[in-house]
């Protein structure tokens, strides 16, 4: 059975402060041992205002945030266990550092199926708390269907 | 064209997979739980695409000042599995001008170990 595509669903926008200690830990995980997200004064020497988020760090705050991984399955009604990651963009427009509380603007980007496989793409606008846009991010999943 | 000093990865494990799943909040158990893996068709678990990316992400601000970085994009080619030890290759490609910014452009590649590509991508950072 073919599942309809929902496009009219509707992404809410979410809130989310970054702090120190969630920086830590995604770089840990990653083992990335770039000082600067350890140390606050080592990245103030080099021109942070406090300790910068890793470049990938956004997925934390998506999922963190609001737009996890149960809540697009139920969103978009997937598959979870046909669910991969296709592909991932970020524009970085101004810094983002421990501290900062910013607000994503989540919307649908494009919803189509080809040759077996579901793109979902979904693009978020970050600003921080005075309005300024300091980040973009594009996300791809790919469901698999078929008969496997 | 000039080549980025590659970094080489230890080992992804099992632990590694769970303690990125809470650090980034993706909790798909094709990541962490074995058996759901292998339901999945997937014979065990996957590493998460954006743990891939973390690391291109960690060579990139390695090379680069991380507040110079202005574009990080990618497609995911091959999972990852636990066990699997990758490497992070990359070069400057050309520069551009994006408004009254100088801009370098380069590429990024994550590879394991039998040379499988994982992560291809692209950037841009500040001059």
């Amino acid at each position: 059975m073919e599942s309809l595509l929902k496009e009219d669903v509707k992404l809410k926008p979410f809130r989310f402060t970054i702090e120190r200690g969630k920086i830590r830990e995604f770089a840990m995980a990653i083992g990335d041992r770039n000082p600067i997200y350890y140390d606050a004064d080592i990245a103030r020497k080099e021109g942070y205002r406090d300790i910068p988020i890793p470049p990938t760090f956004p997925t934390a705050i998506e999922m963190w945030g609001g737009l996890d991984f149960e809540t697009l399955i139920s969103l978009f009604g997937l598959d979870p266990l046909k669910v991969l990651h296709g592909g991932q963009e970020y524009r970085y427009l101004g810094e983002l550092c421990a501290g900062d509380t910013i607000t994503a603007g989540p919307q649908l980007i494009s919803a189509f199926e080809k040759r077996n496989l579901r793109f979902i793409t979904i693009g978020i606008h970050y600003k921080n708390s005075e309005g300024i846009k300091v980040l973009y991010s594009e996300s791809t999943i790919i469901e698999r269907r078929g008969t496997e | 064209m000039s080549d980025l000093t590659a970094i080489h990865k230890p080992e992804i494990t099992h632990t590694q997979l769970v303690k990125y799943a809470g650090a980034s909040g993706d909790f798909n158990p094709i990541h962490t739980v074995v058996p759901v893996g292998e339901k999945a068709g997937l014979d065990g678990v996957i590493a998460h695409g954006m743990l891939i990316m973390g690391m291109a992400g960690e060579a990139l601000a390695d090379w680069f000042p991380r507040k110079n970085l202005r574009k990080f994009k990618v497609r995911f080619s091959k999972m990852t599995r636990p066990g699997e030890k990758l490497t992070i290759e990359g070069k400057v490609t050309g520069e551009r001008m994006e408004e009254d910014e100088k801009r370098l452009t380069g590429e990024v590649s994550v590879k394991n170990e039998a040379g499988q590509l994982k992560l291809s991508g692209q950037f841009e950072v500040k001059i």
